[in-house]
């Protein structure tokens, strides 16, 4: 997965970037490309992902071409990145900004992510409570186990998080 | 004394052993638990969409506790203890989040004051518990025994926000292991992630990365691997084969919750532990103590 070609003309936008860096932390501009996120990053090795560029491409203002690329999503959220940054420029809390951008935006996120997110909305957990089978096939439910039955949130909590979750209007 | 326990939604509703192990375990050392109605979420998977939602999800549950005079909350699971921890963080730092969210939280009645403190598990039982009543208590010891441990990312990282002894060379859950009598040995892939941040995106790619893990540490022959979060208990354990078919192996590594070896040693039945309920071969290690 590539982030962008860099033969394109990509233009910056200073809109979206002071958006980005607003939610986000100023501290990415300390960045000098030392690259100890991107040489333990957890998802370079099969997805390619690279934190410093990410960094680069932000101060950059290219962000139109980060949050529909899919390259954000390939991140496993392991924060070692963030840990081992000498610059304190967190990488995957720049990451997790660019995610934030993507779905106020509608732009590329996957489809499992939307789904918890309704989930979320509907039951209060991301899923309902499962039956478990055991390692000789039996099949249990928390009753069985002897476990508390769960209380749930109720409408309020619901609609609180609709309106959180709700773009706000330039 | 009392604990509260935020559960969180994986233990909730599937890994019911890990809830199961600390009911058992805790009163052995004269804790009774508190459970809190009306949680939610912890927040962590709505985070990738709003971080103030999230917020919102985390403060909400922490008033919740609160609310019923909770002081001190264990929250077993990893990614449920960052959230929290993280949601706290900006909370004491950030005013008009304060306002917003408080006004929200007012619509249940609920108020936050931010005076709680968070457990988590490893670090409940390691620094408030302490090592050495847990050695005390052992009435069986799994001193023929040889494990790894695979702490989780979001038990040792960010470093400023957990509350981890070294973020590069994390010993707790060695040391609770060795309390019980076992061997714990150090690997180069201990701090390698379990992938599950992955699954909602890139479910072959996150399965691929447990896989490499796995694979090391097939290689080192170790009698099991010793986990501490839900999430890295699905991906090197219930989901072992799955893995084993992507990379190529038959794995056959029992993966078991640290409060389920604490209760072995502690002489609580197998199946008040859930030990049924592991996916992966657990019985080795059982046979292995009889």
């Amino acid at each position: 997965m590539t982030v962008v070609d860099l033969m394109s003309e990509a233009k910056m936008n200073v809109e979206l970037r002071s958006k980005a860096i607003e939610k986000g932390r100023y501290e990415l501009y300390n960045c000098f490309q030392c690259m100890r996120c991107t040489s333990g990053c957890t998802s370079m090795k099969l997805l390619e992902l690279k934190p410093h560029q990410i960094v680069t491409m932000v101060k950059l203002g290219l962000i139109d071409e980060l949050i529909t690329s899919g390259i954000i999503w390939t991140c496993a959220m392991c924060l070692k990145c963030t840990e081992r940054c000498p610059q304190d420029a967190a990488p995957s809390d720049l990451i997790t900004v660019l995610r934030n951008l993507a779905f106020d935006m509608e732009a590329n996120v996957p489809e499992a992510y939307l789904k918890v997110v309704s989930t979320v909305l509907e039951v209060g957990l991301i899923q309902e409570e499962q039956k478990v089978t055991s390692r000789d096939f039996e099949i249990y439910d928390r009753k069985e186990l002897n476990l508390p039955k769960i209380s749930k949130p109720g409408e309020i909590f619901k609609n609180n998080l609709l309106i959180l979750l709700t773009p706000e209007e330039d | 004394m009392e604990i509260g326990v935020y559960w969180g939604c994986m233990i909730l509703t599937s890994q019911y052993a890990y809830e199961m192990s600390l009911r058992e375990v805790l009163p052995k050392f004269d804790i009774s638990i508190i459970d809190i109605d009306q949680v939610s979420c912890c927040g962590t998977p709505i985070k990738n969409v709003n971080q103030k939602a999230a917020i919102y999800l985390a403060v909400r549950n922490l008033a919740l506790a609160e609310k019923i005079g909770i002081d001190e909350l264990l929250v077993p699971c990893n990614g449920c203890y960052l959230s929290f921890s993280e949601a706290l963080h900006y909370w004491k730092k950030d005013d008009i989040l304060k306002r917003e969210l408080g006004s929200l939280l007012a619509e249940e009645g609920l108020e936050f004051n931010g005076n709680i403190k968070l457990w988590h598990t490893v670090d409940f039982l390691h620094d408030k518990i302490g090592v050495e009543k847990i050695k005390a208590a052992v009435k069986k010891s799994l001193n023929r025994l040889k494990f790894v441990t695979h702490p989780g990312c979001h038990i040792l990282r960010p470093s400023t926000i957990v509350n981890v002894d070294d973020p590069e060379k994390p010993r707790k859950l060695d040391n609770l292991l060795k309390a019980l009598g076992a061997e714990s040995i150090d690997y180069p892939e201990k701090l390698d992630c379990c992938g599950g941040g992955l699954l909602l995106s890139h479910s072959e790619s996150a399965l691929t990365i447990a896989g490499l893990k796995l694979k090391a540490i097939k290689s080192l022959n170790v009698d099991g691997l010793v986990v501490s979060c839900p999430s890295c208990k699905i991906m090197l354990g219930a989901k072992q084969e799955a893995v084993g078919a992507i990379v190529g192996e038959k794995f056959g590594i029992p993966v078991l919750y640290y409060t389920q070896l604490l209760g072995l040693a502690l002489g609580i039945e197998e199946e008040k532990l859930g030990l049924h309920l592991n996916q992966s071969p657990v019985e080795k290690i059982i046979e292995k103590l009889t």
